[in-house]
């Protein structure tokens, strides 16, 4: 029984020549076994590998450790009667080619623990069956029974590219120097957790404006969320009443305002809300105000002002989720309560709330990460601000803006890393305690 | 039957509640389509700038759209839209491809890797976008996909590459259409590859569709990446791009009227289609929910 | 066509999750769930299960839900793995051969047409994915539309349809490419009560029409009796019985069959089988059965010693004629007049049972009325013995 299994112990254990050789020299497994076409690619790769490594790899690796030494020199040149410039290391490209390497050396051992059981498998079914799939019968598998791994593939590696490498990337400079400050652009350093300990500190500059931050994100995201949530609520529920009449009409005018691409609405709500914009103007010439309201000057101000064109942003989207479950909610709990004697307000409070709330807990809790890291809506509406002189994040920053800021435009790496970081960490905490209480969480272990 | 008579006969109080109702109504719509409104009033506004003493224009002009398409000394808008159209056909095909691969595989095959995937997929989920996007630049810039045109190349690589995590609303879609119809497939001699294509495919329209103009859309409004990888090069800038520069203090003067008349551009064919896909996007959501 | 032979197979559906929460609450792991069992492997949905189907043969599988009767068929139609165990087909094993070469059909509960194509698309599509050619083809379709009588919808969308006429076309896409093997997973689960015994009428015409082996799941047990040359009744994964709708009926082998099999269902008694010189005596509620000399011989064959037994009669066998001493006395709950007969229900020492008697027997004055007294007997050539601790049938051991 146990030796069937086909894992690495087994193969080393129990395997015949090939499959032992395999470990050694990758794809021999297959080769032996009646499968050359296939063990010949798996062999390609390790020499690949092999040559990688010898090529650039090991000096990648052996770089990491260091990131680099030598700083930009300026050299006289007697010849030409000029200073000549000796490029020097690179730290930002040792990291990146570091990490790489890290990554082909990971994507090389599980290669070869593959190759391995593999082996080990076909040497049993060798044995048991005296066949093997043919290179023809595997492609044909790839379009039948293995269709996954012909449609996965590509998927899988530009996410493993292009997701995956880049965060690790990123999170590796969260413990590096790497930044403008004391301009460590070209050359940098690992620096182990400082960063961590400034972002933390609440007494630096750095810790301040993150502890800050963070608050102002976390109020965002829960007004965001729950005033979104509930005005949908109520708005999805006042246009599916019995006695509301051109129901469709009054959804279009809602809809029409989340078809014009977001950018584009929240660059004019900026506009309009300037001194100058149409919304003062009108203000000013129906004579309700003497002077401009202040939309993005004063922190509160913008605040409230971000707060409520969220809410303009955002009910319409909530309306249109919410239609659909109201719709479901089972009509005897509405007639009971009725029988019972409850009012719109109780009914709204003791029964389509808490029902909606148990449906959609895992929407709200996609909501509230996407509030989080919500950048359209600040970036484009207050860019952050107002801004303190010395600061670099301004009063209406969440975590997000405020790594942009600090990465696109500071070129404080490390800082945004460590921010990137945090938030993340923050995300996950938030995530796994409303999901661990949420209905459907219990629900799932009950069904199980 | 009671529903019946109260309708016919509504007391004096419910007729005062349905007309705070509808009048409520009235003037949340008026909220909601004002700016829409006002914009489309401001694209066809004879005199510049972006603030004016007045809230409805003093002339009318369609020159303000001329411009916009014949302009091409300081922003080249027309060359903006040409390069975004090529992304989004690109991106189109590969992300179209992808989500529904992805969604596919997780909704209808059993391997020992479709939980993990899902798990990572939901991991990945909660970092922020940007922190993988600063280090995209940077692995773009190693494979020299950061000049000239090859920027293209590397928008195209960035809004499809990632979209294979993007599998909750097709996948939600294709968990409803019946086990049973893919098993009689495969006992009447189809392959993986053939019930994918002849019969869920064909079934799916709906979420086909919706896949592919959700990606066709996302490059014309997204300004973020574009800015990021784009940098200065001018002329690889994409319809977002544009649209915010001309709101910049450089412009903002002379363009105003003209970002307007490329808003309503833009945001037609846009709002069309999101109006015609928001079906989808309701169900998507509701079976997100439910699963 | 074919012969089908299934060879101790086993299904388990490994369910590492459960075991581990199991052993975590300190449960037995090898408890019992549904009543199915529970090993270190799994949950086991099908046991052990053997079954050799002859040529041409109409099988049935029936069995209440949950039994792996399903479970049986689809591992039959390659849609699921078996864990253990050897199928043949034709003598050739299976296990290994995808669906599509095991040349099965198979008629799904819910018709799984395909929404998107016509009729004629539907019955076509198992042969163009074969490549058959077109003039074959369109002979075959016909042919396949003609046996079912739906060649007037051909050009019609699955949509168009009744729920029968989608069942014939289901039938239709099974049958059009003349497969060895014919499997049908409750067809008519899903169709209202008269056009069921319609559809059928049809299947008993159309298995004298194509040659195929018939696997037949149902949970009917009229479906299974009128169907089926031979019945595999199933409980809880295990195969209970097999036989012929006669034998299942008539020599039951267990309590589980004897009340699965027969509507309505026979009725069981608590009593003792005992020895009197050398001929096996009933007793039950007071009453002396003396059963008849071929079931007193197969007592005797078995050795038989006096124990404690479960008795069972069916209604239709139960009858009202006065013999000395095997009379049973009970009151009367219900009694239905159905025309042909007259079911009364009563309660006769603590238990329910049903009694049919035929109105023939009956006279004016002598129909039952409710709370009146009713003496009965067991006709002592049909009534049954069980052993009350295993359930088996003394006899049929």
């Amino acid at each position: 029984m146990e030796n069937n299994r086909s894992n690495v112990k087994n193969a080393l254990l129990h395997g015949d020549l090939y499959t032992r050789l395999s470990a050694v020299v990758m794809g021999l497994g297959m080769i032996g076994h009646k499968q050359v076409i296939k063990g010949c690619m798996v062999l390609l790769c390790q020499l690949a590998f092999i040559f990688f490594m010898f090529d650039s790899g090991i000096h990648a690796l052996l770089m990491m450790p260091s990131l680099g030494t030598r700083a930009q020199e300026k050299v006289w040149n007697e010849a030409k009667q000029i200073y000549e410039y000796i490029a020097g290391d690179n730290s930002q490209q040792i990291l990146l080619a570091g990490v790489v390497t890290c990554f082909v050396i990971a994507a090389i051992i599980v290669l070869w623990i593959i190759q391995m059981r593999f082996s080990y498998k076909l040497q049993k079914e060798l044995e048991e069956k005296g066949h093997v799939p043919t290179f023809k019968e595997d492609i044909r598998n790839l379009f039948d029974k293995n269709l996954h791994i012909t449609l996965m593939t590509l998927p899988c590696l530009g996410i493993l590219i292009f997701n995956i490498v880049p965060l690790v990337y990123m999170i590796s400079m969260a413990f590096t120097t790497y930044s403008k400050e004391d301009e460590h652009l070209m050359l940098f350093d690992w620096c182990g957790l400082r960063q961590f300990s400034r972002v933390l500190n609440m007494k630096g500059n750095i810790g301040r404006q993150f502890w800050h931050v963070l608050g102002w994100t976390i109020v965002w995201a829960i007004f965001a969320t729950f005033l979104n949530y509930i005005l949908g609520m109520i708005l999805a529920m006042v246009i599916n009443r019995r006695d509301t009449k051109g129901k469709a009409f009054w959804r279009f005018c809602f809809i029409l305002s989340i078809a014009v691409p977001q950018f584009v609405t929240l660059m004019i709500m900026n506009i309009m809300l300037q001194p100058s914009g149409a919304v003062n103007i009108l203000l000013q010439n129906l004579g309700l105000i003497s002077s401009p309201l202040p939309f993005w000057q004063n922190a509160t101000w913008a605040r409230i002002t971000i707060i409520v064109i969220n809410i303009w942003i955002g009910i319409p989207y909530t309306m249109l989720q919410i239609t659909g479950i109201l719709q479901n909610i089972p009509a005897e709990l509405y007639e009971a309560a009725k029988m019972d004697g409850a009012g719109p307000v109780k009914i709204f409070f003791k029964i389509t709330l808490p029902y909606m709330l148990f449906v959609t807990t895992p929407y709200l809790i996609s909501s509230f990460v996407g509030n989080i890291n919500n950048f359209g809506v600040i970036y484009l509406l207050s860019g952050g601000g107002p801004t303190y002189v010395g600061d670099t994040a301004g009063q209406t920053d969440l975590l997000v803006t405020w790594l942009y800021k600090l990465t696109i435009d500071q070129q404080y790496y490390n800082l945004g890393a460590v921010i990137g970081i945090m938030t993340f960490v923050i995300l996950t905490i938030v995530t796994l305690i409303t999901y661990r209480n949420s209905g459907s969480y219990k629900n799932e272990e009950a069904f199980m | 039957m009671n529903n019946e008579l109260e309708k016919n006969k509504l007391s004096p109080r419910r007729r005062l509640v349905n007309f705070l109702v509808h009048l409520m109504l009235a003037v949340l719509a008026i909220i909601w389509v004002l700016p829409i409104f006002w914009i489309v009033l401001t694209s066809f506004r004879a005199e510049p700038g972006a603030y004016t003493s007045t809230f409805l224009p003093k002339g009318y002009t369609f020159n303000n759209y001329i411009k916009l398409f014949t302009d091409r000394n300081v922003l080249n808008f027309p060359k903006m839209f040409l390069n975004t159209l090529i992304i989004a056909i690109f991106c189109c095909i590969f992300s179209t491809f992808f989500v529904l691969s992805v969604s596919y595989s997780l909704s209808r095959m059993r391997f020992g890797f479709r939980k993990p995937y899902m798990n990572i997929a939901m991991i990945l989920g909660l970092f922020p976008g940007f922190m993988a996007m600063v280090a995209q630049y940077f692995i773009l810039k190693a494979l020299g996909l950061t000049e000239g045109s090859a920027i293209r190349i590397g928008l195209i690589i960035v809004y499809s590459a990632c979209t294979g995590l993007g599998f909750q609303i097709a996948k939600g879609f294709f968990d409803t259409i019946p086990r049973s119809i893919d098993e009689a497939a495969i006992i009447d001699g189809a392959t993986q590859w053939q019930v994918f294509t002849r019969i869920t495919m064909p079934l799916s329209k709906p979420i086909v569709i919706y896949t592919v103009m959700t990606s066709f859309i996302a490059p014309w409004v997204d300004f973020v990446f574009a800015k990021v990888i784009c940098r200065a090069n001018a002329d690889q800038f994409t319809v977002a791009i544009g649209l915010w520069n001309m709101l910049q203090k450089e412009y903002i003067y002379q363009w105003y009227t003209c970002f307007a008349a490329g808003a309503v551009v833009i945001s037609i064919p846009i709002a069309i289609l999101f109006i015609y896909m928001q079906r989808f996007y309701v169900e998507g959501m509701a079976g997100a929910v439910k699963g | 066509m074919a012969t089908i032979s299934l060879q101790h197979i086993q299904k388990i559906y490994p369910n590492a999750a459960v075991q581990e929460r199991r052993k975590k609450r300190g449960d037995d792991p090898n408890k019992k769930r549904n009543n199915l069992k529970v090993t270190e492997e799994g949950v086991v949905a099908v046991d052990d299960f053997n079954l050799e189907i002859a040529d041409k043969e109409f099988i049935v599988f029936v069995g209440p839900s949950g039994c792996g009767k399903s479970t049986t068929l689809r591992m039959v139609a390659g849609l699921e793995d078996i864990t253990r165990g050897d199928l043949y087909i034709d003598g050739v094993r299976m296990n290994d051969v995808e669906p599509k070469d095991r040349d099965i059909a198979m008629v799904f509960q819910n018709y799984a047409l395909y929404p998107h194509m016509t009729v004629r698309q539907n019955l076509e599509f198992p042969l163009t994915l074969r490549k058959v050619p077109k003039e074959q083809m369109d002979k075959q379709v016909d042919e396949a539309a003609d046996i079912l009588g739906i060649t007037e919808y051909l050009n019609r969308k699955p949509k168009a349809l009744s729920g029968g006429q989608r069942q014939r076309v289901a039938i239709g896409r099974a049958i059009v490419r003349e497969p060895k093997v014919l499997l049908m997973d409750e067809p008519l689960s899903n169709l209202d009560a008269k056009l069921r015994n319609q559809m059928r009428a049809e299947i008993i015409k159309l298995r004298q029409r194509i040659d195929s082996t018939f696997i037949y799941v149902t949970h009917d047990q009229t479906e299974a009796m009128t169907l089926g040359d031979r019945i595999v009744i199933m409980k809880d994964g295990e195969i209970q019985q097999i036989g012929t709708p006669q034998e299942v009926f008539n020599k039951p082998l267990n309590t589980f069959v004897a009340g699965f099999i027969g509507m309505p269902q026979m009725n069981f008694y608590d009593g003792r089988l005992v020895k009197e010189g050398d001929k096996y005596v009933i007793e039950v509620l007071g009453a002396r059965i003396v059963p008849t000399a071929d079931k007193q011989k197969r007592l005797k064959e078995r050795n038989t010693p006096e124990m404690d037994i479960t008795v069972g009669a069916r209604p239709e066998h139960i009858s009202l004629k006065e013999v000395d001493g095997a009379m049973i006395e009970g009151v009367v709950d219900v009694s239905e007049m159905m025309g042909s007969s007259v079911h009364i229900h009563l309660n006769a020492g603590g238990r329910d049972s049903i009694i049919i008697v035929p109105t023939i027997d009956l006279k004016d004055d002598e129909y039952p009325t409710i709370g009146s007294k009713v003496r009965f007997t067991f006709a002592p050539n049909v009534v049954h013995m069980f052993d009350k601790e295993t359930g088996e049938n003394l006899e049929y051991k």
